[in-house]
């Protein structure tokens, strides 16, 4: 009845006689050490216990001392016949001797291996956990006392606020806080509605330890204990100072966005609504030309005077328009198959009389057969902008244009004999309302080179300026020709 | 000589349409001026005149120029008469397709243009 009893029990009982060796055992026993009973019989109770390893206590010091004692318990390695080990609880008694019995020993060891596996998860898990914490960069992760005391303290913390945990530990969490809110409750409030409705969050600005400021956000929540007593905080706050700044500079841009869409509207709208009432003044004007032989020689040149200036706002007009059109994406093309010579000649053709105002000499040398599907009146816009450039910047000089084969490409050049262009100024020339000269200097927007940029390249052509060796200013555009073969008909 | 001969010009501009008129006339053709399409059907459909052209504005208020384009080419009387459309829009030369019109000019018009479409489709006197 008492070896069922015994055989039923988890624990492995071991009876060793007075000189160390087993004498009997209980069921539990098989199964721990993974022995048959017939291995185990008189053999030295040291084969359960690893004999190499320091950290265990060897079993006939145990014995020894449980001989002095009584009893001796501890929690150390035992071996298992296939020679792995596992942690156990061990008590060994010592039974003393009677009339005619030895005296002798029994431990009972209790496998702990499930136990300390467990243990040791939750330590790990502890640990893993607290590591998180204390080393999470990007979030300062403590906790308040239930006064508002700083109690830990994390790397995050630390990164953002300045203070290593030796100096706020154990100091009011007010120290983050703005003079003026620490002042008047703040923190106080902060922790009272944390306590009510479970969590207390805001942005807002906070102060680190070099009195700077940084744009935050908080988060405050009551802990309590298992018991549900209160035991203080959790405070989690982040940096947001950057994102901040990246939403403004976000706001800042869409509101410059805009006010370049409204611009680029006006503008449209507004050379739309001028060319209307400017018609009617060029018609008028032109009438009235065509009736110089009743003039008087005075009457015409006024007359002349008035229509060229009319024409000059009609171009600055067509300027604007052009110019809105390309910001809004909307310059289109027609494209037709154009030789570029008779381009080029009526664009000089249409700026003779400017020609002879700015006393410039128009040289002009076009190579024959240059070919290409261009919008022939952008082209020949292209073609007078730099042509009106050269008379502005180079009045009195020789100007030359150049149309020429170069490989598979047009290049158009127009070169004066004037002051040329600052170095620095070369690449920025057309950029929009840029300018080689001071506008005090010089009339103009600022506005005909871009223009003549954004359709050469919407050509798919390029456009540059250089200074010529010999002084004066070349601009110089390249469009690609078509490359079909001569007599090919469209 | 062909006989019909008149111009009509359509433009809610006052300005730009008595201009056109004014130099229309100067220049020996009959022309009158119509400030939407609604006048400029109703001025078309007068059984007393003859017309060679209509110079054709496309915004305008009550009557755009596209939706007299569509009631001129419904009725047969008066789908005939030659359109050339005069506007300040950027794109006249799409609309011009689109419409079916005979010839299309982007304000502002020099005189001589003007004077050169209209002589094209009108007789003057």
């Amino acid at each position: 009845m008492l070896q069922v009893a015994i055989d039923a029990v988890r624990e492995a009982i071991v009876v060793v006689d007075a000189s160390g060796r087993i004498e009997t055992w209980n069921a539990c026993t098989e199964q721990v050490y993974g022995y048959a009973g017939s291995e185990l019989r008189g053999k030295p109770v040291q084969m359960l216990y690893p004999a190499d390893d320091r950290a265990v206590r060897p079993i006939e010091g145990l014995l020894a001392e449980a001989r002095e004692r009584d009893r001796v318990e501890t929690e150390q390695w035992q071996l298992k016949k296939d020679g792995t080990r596992f942690f156990a609880n061990l008590v060994v008694r010592f039974v003393p001797g009677e009339e005619g019995v030895e005296p002798h020993y029994v431990t009972v060891s209790r496998d702990l291996t499930e136990r300390w596996r467990a243990s040791e998860e939750r330590y790990h898990e502890d640990t893993k956990f607290r590591l998180l914490v204390e080393n999470a960069r990007d979030y300062a992760i403590f906790m308040l006392d239930p006064s508002g005391h700083v109690a830990t303290w994390n790397e995050g913390a630390q990164r953002i606020k300045g203070y290593t945990a030796r100096e706020i530990i154990g100091q009011h969490f007010s120290k983050f806080y703005l003079d003026e809110e620490s002042r008047t409750g703040k923190c106080e409030r902060e922790l009272e509605i944390a306590m009510r409705e479970g969590r207390f969050e805001e942005e807002g600005w906070r102060v680190r330890k070099d009195g700077t400021r940084f744009w935050a956000n908080v988060v405050i929540a009551p802990l309590r204990d298992y018991r549900g007593t209160h035991i203080g905080f959790s405070k989690i706050t982040r940096d947001l100072t950057e994102r901040r700044a990246a939403e403004l500079d976000r706001l800042s841009l869409a509101r410059t966005q805009e006010a370049l869409r409204l611009r680029d509207e006006f503008l449209s709208v507004a050379s739309h609504e001028l060319r209307t009432p400017l018609n009617a003044l060029q018609l008028q004007l032109d009438s009235l030309h065509n009736l110089a032989a009743e003039l008087e020689p005075k009457q015409l040149a006024k007359i002349e005077r008035a229509r060229r200036n009319a024409t000059r706002l009609a171009d600055l007009i067509t300027t604007l328009l052009d110019v809105s059109r390309i910001a809004e994406g909307r310059l289109t093309l027609n494209l037709r198959r154009v030789d570029l010579g008779e381009i080029v000649h009526d664009a000089v053709d249409r700026l003779d009389e400017s020609a002879s105002l700015a006393k410039n000499a128009v040289v002009t040398s076009i190579g024959s057969d240059l070919v290409g599907m261009w919008d022939p009146l952008r082209i020949g816009q292209v073609v007078s902008n730099l042509l009106a450039n050269a008379f502005k910047y180079a009045a009195g000089t020789q100007v030359d244009v150049e149309v020429k084969r170069d490989g598979g490409d047009a290049v158009i050049s127009v070169e004066d004999h004037g002051p040329g262009i600052a170095a620095h100024q070369l690449d920025r020339i057309f950029e929009r309302f840029e300018r080689a000269a001071s506008a005090r200097n010089y009339p103009g927007m600022g506005l005909g080179l871009y223009v003549a940029r954004e359709i050469v390249v919407a050509h798919g052509g390029t456009i540059r300026a250089r200074n010529r060796e010999g002084g004066g200013a070349a601009i110089e555009f390249r469009l690609p020709l078509l490359t079909t073969t001569k007599g090919s008909s469209t | 000589m062909n006989l019909a001969h008149r111009v009509l010009v359509v433009d809610d501009d006052t300005e730009i349409r008595e201009t056109m008129v004014e130099i229309l006339n100067d220049e020996g053709y009959v022309a009158v001026g119509a400030a939407d399409g609604y006048q400029a059907l109703e001025q078309l459909r007068d059984p007393e005149d003859r017309w060679c052209l209509v110079l054709l504005d496309l915004m305008m208020p009550n009557m755009d120029g596209r939706t007299f384009r569509a009631e001129q080419l419904r009725d047969p009387a008066l789908a005939p008469i030659p359109v050339v459309i005069v506007s300040a829009m950027n794109d006249v030369a799409a609309a011009a397709e689109e419409l079916k019109v005979s010839a299309h000019m982007t304000k502002p018009i020099p005189l001589s243009e003007l004077i050169q479409v209209v002589r094209q489709f009108c007789a003057g006197s």
